[in-house]
């Protein structure tokens, strides 16, 4: 729906105001536990909003997402472990670039399938960077993975340096850095290029037609969702300070994002981020109160997928249009 | 064959009966600072694993991390028993004295679902929600890193009874919080080297997971072997992937090769598929490994399939249990066990053994630390804790100052059938081989020099 | 006989038996994509489900009846979730049938935890398949050379059934052109509820025959499921030939590899899986994506 344009201006920046004064104030009211949770929830929504680029614009889902985010994380983490003195937006550039870099590399193997292929070829890329994880010890230390790296302060200069191995502090570094990516990811569905990504998932034929390289095109998406999965990975590799296989790589850090998606509700722009919400609060519940994440989980998604397939964004459109005819009636 | 093996048995013996001889006597009067003492053991007759009684109001918290959920939820549910029971124990004793009140313990349970992220946030919750006062914890070692990080930032004492790995109590990991009660991959290589080091074979095979405890559980094996043994022969060495599903390429490739022992450090489930699996490819030889012990598997592995299997650990009993506390708590913990409901019903608790009983024999060695203590205070933890002498259940347990890391004798045993009764009526196995003649490794052979850069630390 | 001959014959038999034991798996989620254009996600697990049901079944009664009655349960579960579920979102696409039987999967591991517990579980070979196959100087384990007669005869059935049988014209007729079938006044979702069943039903018969074999424990799925996937991935999807020749040939390459190339062996399956992907996306033998 398209907002009206007689809908007086201080209304449209209530809803902003009152969520940045949430995220100011959030550290501080819920403490340093509940802080490091919505860190986790910030740095899937960027990790599966990127995946929603692929999903929405190309209309493919990928299997092996864990790629580009994972290898975020090990390039920010194994360039702090060998280098000195590199700045904190450095490094998360250079998981971005990491990420950006991998999806150049694959794209030309990805440009080749669809559907099915796609994901199965993706699964196949995603565990063989796994294993390849284990593998290179001399590299990427095994299992035990890369750990207690520095970090680096946040250094304005002439004005401050602000320490980030306290939770708070990370917190509002985290909650820049993401929404940023966040807010980039929107603005790039507003541009002329975005109109020819949605035109790939409706009709590539056409956009064949139209005159644009179609590969290149993909490609170019390849590395921009690579990118944001990159810089993902790099946040939460400066925020655990230990990067592992099982964390980076392993199938189920592809498959979290792929429910989030799908609870969320695919093919929106908040749904990646409502996904990423109500998958961390129930992860939260069940861990306090059971041992069974993984049914709770799987009868999230059967739900979904079964009666309401356009996610929780679907169900909240779907409410609000209800409550809308009743006023105009 | 079987006179063979006992008269290498023998042998082995009397060579470490020779040792003790020409020891110098004054390096075993050790002095200690405490003992369990099983006299003070309660009555455990009221002891339920399904229903564990939490205690109300002002407790002593202790945080138990471990995989809860997922496919490997196995650990979680195996320690479970091993917690509760010693808490509930001290319990019934009225608990602690500490800070002027004698307090109870209470359990929270962390769950790390086997990721390192999961283990982060669960360990910060228990530090700084549940608020608990000492940490237990945690197979793996990725993770026990992750929860020794979190233990060093809150200033949570964190007792790691599970994770092996050497470089966690390196220079570069240490830190003053975590005490490791297990022996490290050192310690457990150089007692097996020790124990093979005076048997007859020479012909080795190495078959592990390939990742980095594969390769550095054969590496040390193989470096204090040689050391002891020059004349020994690696005839083949192979890594193979988690959760290997068919070993049979492997043991052709080993086969092929003539092996006199296989080594193994895999843990379940390829373990128990491995040992399966060699005993069907028609291979007789002893297998050396460190956890095909959990009593289910060695039960659908038969008889053939558990003889020779060579186990070493820190705690060890078979049908003969080496101390009066170990007889006690063995009787009253299997008594007790025919009483449970599912899961624990299941042949793999039947008796205090081996993984179970080195964490139930650390767990009191814990609560006897914070009764010395005096307090739940982790400064106060720290110095009785350090440098520490405990009779323990089985053997002198000493917590090194410098770098934290238990020392003590190891045990070795080469599996054996038929088992004999642990006490009238209760019979150690029947239709699978357990540890036979128990084979001590004193501690003076199976201690690594404390890290350089830690040397000195305590002082 | 010369020792290196030895090797290779019997790392050849090694690799036609886990072929064939991954076949039986594969076999099952390659039809069902063939003909229903369903990527089932939970078809691993129902081999694990059969696996400790057939765990139960044995330890009441015998190896026998349980490989009889162990995948027959499966094949009930299968076919009311085909019924009631996929058959519903079909029109969705894929994406959400992807979804759908992860989700399956999750529950179904969580049921198995509940039911069996955590700890692995061990099937004690049944007697008659234990032991040595003696053929003059080569000794193999009976119980593998079973697994390869028993999924050969599988294989058989199943040519039976589909290219004798009046229900076996009707799939292939299905497969080719369902609309046209069900003009021609056949039942085609009924045929799929059947034939869903059947694709469990040859899971559920892997998941008894793996039990002796491999521990069954809640990570059971995941550790043959993958295999299972590059078979049929790399064999082409829908193709029964593909699955055969995909199974054969990472049975193969899992034997020769750790003869010849250990330390790249676990990454050849992931790699050649890549690599036929990208050089031809419909698999080896596959006709569609």
């Amino acid at each position: 729906m398209i907002a009206k344009k007689s809908a007086p201006s201080w209304k449209q920046w209530v809803f902003p105001c009152l969520v940045g004064v949430i995220l100011l104030a959030y550290p501080w009211v819920l403490g340093t536990v509940y802080t490091n949770i919505f860190i986790y929830f910030a740095i899937f929504s960027v990790f599966a909003a990127s995946l929603n680029m692929l999903v929405s614009y190309l209309g493919v889902l990928s299997f092996g997402h864990a790629l580009f985010y994972g290898g975020g994380a090990y390039a920010t983490a194994l360039f702090l472990d060998h280098i000195e003195g590199l700045g904190l937006f450095t490094v998360i550039l250079i998981g971005g670039a990491a990420g950006a870099a991998l999806g150049l590399i694959v794209s030309p193997l990805l440009n080749r399938v669809k559907a099915t292929a796609f994901a199965l070829l993706t699964l196949a890329l995603g565990q063989l960077a796994y294993m390849a994880c284990l593998k290179l010890r001399f590299i990427t230390y095994g299992e035990d993975g890369v750990g207690g790296f520095p970090i680096p302060d946040l250094t304005l200069p002439g004005i401050a340096s602000i320490n980030m191995m306290t939770a708070e502090n990370f917190y509002y570094l985290a909650v820049v850095v993401l929404s940023l990516c966040l807010l980039l990811m929107w603005f790039l569905t507003k541009t002329p290029f975005g109109s020819i990504m949605i035109g790939i998932r409706d009709n590539p034929d056409r956009v064949d037609f139209l005159g644009f390289n179609l590969p290149m095109t993909k490609a170019i998406v390849f590395v921009i969702s690579g990118f944001f999965a990159g810089i993902a990975g790099a946040v939460y590799a400066l925020f655990q300070n230990l990067v592992t296989p099982d964390g980076a790589f392993h199938i189920m850090t592809s498959f979290t994002p792929i429910m989030m998606l799908f609870v969320g509700g695919i093919g929106t722009f908040a749904g990646p981020i409502v996904g990423s919400g109500v998958m961390t609060i129930i992860e939260e519940l069940a861990t306090r109160y059971t041992t069974q994440i993984a049914l709770f989980n799987g009868i999230l998604l059967v739900l979904v997928v079964m009666y309401f397939r356009t996610g929780f964004v679907g169900l909240y459109l779907l409410i609000r249009e209800k409550l809308f005819q009743k006023e105009s009636s | 064959m079987a006179e063979k093996k006992l008269f290498f048995n023998l042998c082995l013996t009397l060579s470490l009966m020779a040792a003790l001889v020409l020891l110098p006597h004054g390096g075993f009067a050790q002095e200690v600072n405490s003992s369990f003492n099983p006299s003070e053991m309660s009555d455990m007759s009221d002891f339920d694993p399904n229903n564990f009684q939490q205690p109300e109001g002002d407790t002593i918290k202790l945080g138990y991390m471990q995989i809860m959920s997922g496919a490997a939820a196995s650990n979680g549910e195996l320690f479970w028993p091993i917690v509760t029971w010693a808490a509930h124990d001290i319990n019934k004793r009225g608990g602690i004295l500490v800070d002027g009140k004698k307090k109870k313990i209470e359990i929270v349970t962390g769950d790390t679902q086997g990721k390192p992220e999961a283990a982060k946030k669960e360990t910060e919750r228990l530090c700084l929600e549940e608020k608990v006062d000492v940490l237990w914890g945690t197979s793996g070692s990725h993770l026990a890193k992750v929860i020794a990080d979190v233990a060093k930032k809150y200033k949570v004492p964190f007792m790691n009874c599970l994770a092996l790995s050497d470089e966690l109590m390196d220079e570069k990991n240490f830190n003053r919080y975590t005490f490791r009660t297990l022996s490290n991959t050192t310690q457990w290589n150089m007692a097996m080297a020790y124990y093979f080091s005076k048997r007859p074979e020479t012909r080795f095979s190495i078959l592990c997971q390939d990742y980095m405890y594969g390769h550095s559980m054969a590496g040390a094996f193989k470096k204090h072997l040689k050391k002891l043994k020059p004349e020994v022969e690696f005839v083949s060495e192979d890594y193979h992937q988690l959760w290997l599903k068919d070993f049979a390429p492997y043991l052709t490739k080993i086969m092929a090769t003539n092996p006199e022992v296989l080594y193994t450090a895999d843990w379940l489930p390829d373990g128990d598929n491995l040992a399966k699996q060699v005993r069907n490819m028609g291979l007789e030889l002893p297998i050396a490994n460190i956890y095909i012990t959990l009593r289910e598997t060695l039960k659908a592995l038969g008889v053939d399939g558990t003889e020779n299997l060579i186990n070493g650990y820190c705690f060890m009993s078979g049908d003969t249990p080496q101390t009066e506390a170990q007889a006690k708590l063995m009787k009253a913990w299997h008594e007790q066990w025919k009483t449970w409901k599912a899961p624990y019903d299941s042949d793999t608790y039947a008796w205090p053994e081996v993984v179970l009983g080195s964490t139930l024999n650390d767990t009191y060695w814990l609560f006897d630390v914070i009764k010395r203590a005096g307090s739940t205070d982790p400064e106060k933890i720290i110095e009785v804790w350090e440098g520490d002498v405990f009779q323990s259940i089985q053997g002198i347990r000493t917590m090194r100052a410098d770098d934290h890391q238990a020392v003590y004798d190891m045990y070795i045993s080469d599996y054996t059938y038929p088992t004999k009764e642990v006490y009238p009526g209760a019979l150690y196995s029947e239709g699978f081989a357990g540890p036979g003649e128990i084979i001590t490794v004193p501690q003076k052979y199976c201690t690594p020099p404390v890290p350089e850069g830690l040397k000195g630390r305590a002082e | 006989m010369d020792p290196m001959t030895f090797i290779l014959i019997t790392q050849l038999v090694h690799g036609l038996a886990y072929g064939m034991l991954l076949f039986l798996v594969a076999a099952g989620l390659s039809l069902i994509f063939g003909m229903m254009d369903i990527l089932n996600l939970s078809h691993a697990y129902f081999f694990m489900l059969a696996a400790y049901i057939g765990y139960t079944i044995a330890g009441m009664t015998n190896f026998w009846v349980a490989l009889l009655l162990a995948p027959l349960v499966v094949v009930a579960l299968g076919m009311v979730i085909e019924r009631f579920m996929l058959r519903k979102i079909h029109p969705f696409g894929h994406i959400p049938e992807l979804v759908l039987t992860i989700g399956i999967g999750l529950i179904i591991m969580e049921f198995c935890k509940a039911v069996w517990g955590t700890q692995s579980l061990m099937l004690q070979t049944p007697e008659i398949l234990s032991g040595l196959l003696n053929i003059g100087v080569f000794r193999y384990p009976l119980y593998r050379a079973f697994i390869i007669f028993f999924a050969v005869a599988m294989m058989i059935l199943m040519g039976i059934l589909f290219y004798k049988t009046r229900f076996g014209t009707i799939v292939r007729a299905a497969t080719a052109d369902a609309d046209m079938v069900n003009a021609l006044g056949i039942n085609v979702p009924l045929v799929y509820t059947v034939f869903f069943g059947f694709g469990t039903w040859l899971a559920g018969l892997a998941g008894v025959v793996v039990a002796p074999f491999l521990s069954v424990f809640p990570g059971l799925a995941d550790q043959v499921g993958f295999d299972a996937f590059v078979v049929v991935v790399m064999g082409g999807l829908g193709s029964m030939s593909g699955a055969f020749v995909g199974a054969i040939l990472i049975g193969l390459l899992n034997s020769f590899g750790i003869q010849f190339l250990p330390t790249a062996a676990p990454l050849l399956t992931f790699g050649l899986m890549a690599l036929v992907l990208s050089i031809k996306p419909t698999g080896l033998f596959g006709v569609r994506q």
